[in-house]
Formats: structure tokens, C-alpha cells, sequence
């Protein structure tokens, strides 16, 4: 029953990205800038972006990722990512990341595979009965900008947990003394031709910023 | 050097060439106009005059003088080596008749070593009015002048060091991003490390996630020492990889 039902709705989602209307590719850099030059930046993207009158938009997010793991395996085989605006009230966001591909050195950003999906707050009651459990859980802090159709944001990185340094605070040390800086494009099969913008833009910010494709495999390594 | 005088050579042949059509052309014009003033039709002179300044000659030669290779004609000067009063045939018959002795009176007409009238009317009046001016008030002016150049100069100058200031401590404070630290974030980001383990305590202001689940979490995903758990954050990507192939078997 179960799994007829999975057939069903992957049928109905392939017939859906054949239509190439599902914008499932992430194109992504990244990269970081010193607390102390944040400021610069920031200044420098009001200037860049769209959303010039309207200043930058804050965000604060509180990220969880769930892992679906097969019985008896360490190992998790399916990542899940529960995202939810602290200082919003808006939907819960569902989120799949797949694998990504850095390609070679013609590609000028990493591509993986995304897909969003608005939730109500019971998703993670949903995604517990189905067994996935919590992996790691962070919040994030910062602001966002909107160029065209690529999506900046610079926002801090705070691990949960710890002794609230503030009553109604959960999160009390950053994960280091930069910020986090994503320029990002979700966008149909096919659209390659993004990336060179992307790239174009990460040529303004430099050399604030470098954003660069960031392989984590190979993160993987560096202690 | 050498290369340079062949160039000009072959471009004052040119020169001369033109000017020879040209000459030719005004000839036959002037011949035409005394010789058959009585039958010529306007259109008829109009074309003949049309011929003259069109690319056959006058153009041409434009032309030429615009394309100048090397030290344009302009910049160089023309001496006068020899006069002498007496009468030339050689000239007389390279000039067509028209300048019989090369002397002191004829050189700076067609030397140019005189300027032109009309310039020389201007430069006699400014010379004029320099003169007429009394000593003490053109060294007020002077000093004036000088008084206001040297305070432009000085703060032309004293912006110039500021901007190199600015410039050298702006190259001194490069450092605005760390690799390291880029790092850190996108692995703690994507594989959550040094966020895993961290659970807050049971109870705590939970924000989206239910207490109940928290330290099963926590438990099942806290390995014993630091080092296993970097290491078991490879593995997880390639599981991750293999669960995407079965969920998205159409991929790419």
C-alpha cells in the first residue's frame, strides 16, 4: 500500500519535471566574511541588489536535520531539513538536498539537487513516526538579498543548546567569527547559463568575499 | 632612422605627384576659362572645377598628409642653406619662371620662416598691450598668479597624500574573509559537524522540536570520541548519494 502509493506520486512528480517546470537544481557558492567586515559587505550588497529601497531582510531561522536510518545501520541514508522562522510567522519549510556535483573546472558554481516544500508544524511529528530522528540543529541569523534571480543571504551560524545567555534564548556561541555567505539559484533542468551570472556577481563582491564551490567531500578531511 | 627618411621619401613623391595633377588640372582650368570664356557653360565649369577637388587631387592629397607615417611633415623644419643675389637658372627653369634669384627677400615668403599676416597683426597687438603695461602692476600680477598656482599645487598635493594614506591602509587591512572559517560553516551547514552532540537540555525552550525526541536523538548520534565521528561524516554523504539515486531514479 505504501509503497504504491510512492510510485504514484514519484510518477506524478517525473511527469511534473518533464515538464521542466520544478525549479530542482541548486546553483551554489559560498563563502565567509570576518564579523568585524561584515558591515562592508553588507554595505556593498545594498548597493548591488534589487531590494535597494527596501534594505536588507532579516531572517532568523532555526534549521533541523533529520536522518532517516535503515535498521540496524549507523549510517543515515536519507537527510531531511526542517527549517523555521523565529521571527516570522510563516509556514515550516521541508527540505531535500541531494547529492551535490562540483564538476570540473568549466562549471563555474556546485549544482545539487533541491526541492522545498511549505509544511505545517506537524511535520516534525510526521517525520519522527516515520523513524527519521534528529541529526544536528542550528540557527541562523542574518540578512538577505535578492539580485535577479539569485538569492544572497549573510547570515551567522549559532549552534543550539548550552546555557541561554538570555532567558527565551536557546543558542549561545556562534560557530565561528564569520559569517556565512551563500549566493544561490534554484532553477529548472537545463538553465546552465545561471551560472556564469553567478559568477559575474561573485566577481563584484570579491575580494571581500570569496565564493567559491565548496566540495564537502573533501571537508570531510580537514580536522 | 632609415627606415624612417624611405618612408618620407616615398611620401613626398606621393606629394608631388598630387600636386602636379593639381597643378595640371588648375592649368587646364585657367586655359579653359581664357581660352573658351566666350563658349563655356556653367555645368561644364562646375565639373571641371568638381574634378579638381575631387579624390583625383585634392582629397588625395588631404589624404596622404593624414595618413603621415613617422614625424608628421609639420614638426620638421626647412633651412635655407644657400642665397645669394644673383640670378638662378636652374630655379628659374624648375619654378616655371616664377622665382628667378633665391634671396633675402623672397625666402621668408616662401620658407615661411615668417609668420603668417594675420598672425602677425595679433602677436604685434599682445606685444602691445604687454608693453604698455606699467612694470609694478605686471609683477603685482605676477605674484598673484604665482600665489594662486602654488595653492592649487598644494592642495592637489596634500589630496594626493591622503588618497595614498588611504590607499596603503586600505591594502593593510586585505584579510576580510578566512578559508577556515568558510570551512567550518559549510560542514557544520551541511554535515553538522561540531553541531551534533549539542542537544539542549531536556525541557529547555525546545523552539520547533518535541522534548520526547531529543535525547534519542542525541543518543543515537553521539559517538564516543571526537575523531570517529569526522570520520563517519564521509560516510554519510555517500549514503545520502545512493538514497537520492533510488528516490530519484530519472536524475540528470
Amino acid at each position: 500500500m505504501a509503497t504504491g502509493n510512492i510510485t504514484s506520486a514519484i510518477d506524478s512528480l517525473s511527469a511534473a519535471i518533464h515538464c521542466n517546470i520544478i525549479p530542482q537544481h541548486e546553483y551554489l557558492l559560498q563563502g565567509s566574511i570576518l564579523d568585524s567586515q561584515v558591515e562592508h559587505l553588507l554595505h556593498r550588497l545594498k548597493g548591488l541588489c534589487d531590494n535597494v529601497d527596501a534594505g536588507p531582510e532579516p531572517f532568523h531561522d532555526h534549521e533541523v536535520c533529520f536522518s532517516l536510518r535503515a535498521p540496524n545501520q549507523a549510517t543515515p541514508t536519507l537527510l531531511l531539513r526542517v527549517r523555521k522562522a523565529n521571527d516570522v510567522d510563516a509556514p515550516y519549510q521541508l527540505r531535500y538536498i541531494g547529492q551535490q556535483e562540483v564538476g570540473d573546472r568549466t562549471r563555474p558554481t556546485l549544482v545539487r539537487n533541491s526541492l522545498d516544500i511549505a509544511c505545517t508544524s506537524t511535520v516534525v511529528e510526521y517525520l519522527q513516526e516515520l523513524g527519521c530522528r534528529i541529526d544536528f540543529e542550528y540557527t541562523n541569523r542574518g540578512y538577505m538579498f535578492r539580485k535577479g534571480r539569485m538569492k544572497i543571504t549573510v547570515s551567522k551560524i549559532f549552534k543550539m543548546g548550552g546555557i541561554p545567555t538570555k532567558p527565551g534564548e536557546t543558542y549561545t556561541e556562534a560557530i565561528s567569527q564569520s559569517y556565512l555567505v551563500e549566493l544561490s539559484v534554484l532553477a529548472p533542468t537545463g538553465q546552465d547559463g545561471i551560472g556564469k551570472d553567478m559568477m559575474m556577481f561573485a566577481e563584484q563582491l570579491k575580494p571581500l568575499v570569496q565564493l567559491e564551490k565548496i566540495d564537502y567531500k573533501r571537508l570531510g578531511n580537514i580536522p | 632612422m632609415q627606415r624612417e627618411e624611405k618612408q618620407r621619401e616615398s611620401m613626398l613623391d606621393a606629394l608631388q605627384t598630387r600636386l602636379n595633377d593639381l597643378k595640371v588640372a588648375i592649368g587646364a582650368m585657367i586655359h579653359k576659362i581664357e581660352t573658351e570664356y566666350e563658349t563655356i557653360n556653367w555645368p561644364t565649369f562646375l565639373d571641371n572645377f568638381a574634378l579638381i577637388s575631387s579624390h583625383a587631387s585634392l582629397t588625395g592629397l588631404t589624404k596622404i598628409l593624414s595618413h603621415e607615417m613617422g614625424t608628421p611633415l609639420r614638426n620638421l623644419t626647412v633651412l635655407p642653406l644657400m642665397l645669394s643675389p644673383e640670378r638662378d637658372e636652374a630655379l628659374m627653369q624648375l619654378t616655371e619662371g616664377r622665382i628667378a634669384v633665391f634671396s633675402h627677400d623672397m625666402v621668408p615668403d616662401y620658407l615661411r620662416t615668417k609668420p603668417e599676416p594675420t598672425a602677425e597683426q595679433r602677436m604685434l597687438q599682445h606685444e602691445q598691450k604687454a608693453n604698455s603695461l606699467i612694470a609694478e602692476t605686471a609683477i603685482k600680477q605676477v605674484a598673484q598668479y604665482t600665489k594662486i598656482v602654488s595653492h592649487v599645487f598644494d592642495s592637489v598635493s596634500k589630496a594626493r597624500e591622503e588618497w595614498e594614506v588611504e590607499s596603503s591602509t586600505r591594502s593593510g587591512i586585505q584579510q576580510t574573509s578566512s578559508m577556515t572559517d568558510t570551512h567550518t560553516l559549510v560542514s557544520a551547514i551541511g554535515m553538522g559537524k561540531g553541531l551534533k552532540g549539542i542537544m539542549p537540555p531536556v525541557g529547555g525552550p525546545a523552539g520547533m522540536i518535541p522534548p520526547s525526541i531529543r535525547p534519542q536523538a542525541s543518543m543515537s548520534s553521539v559517538s564516543p570520541s571526537g575523531t570517529s565521528q569526522i570520520g563517519k561524516a564521509p560516510s554519510a554523504i555517500k549514503t545520502n548519494i545512493k538514497s537520492a539515486n533510488q528516490i530519484h531514479p530519472y536524475g540528470r
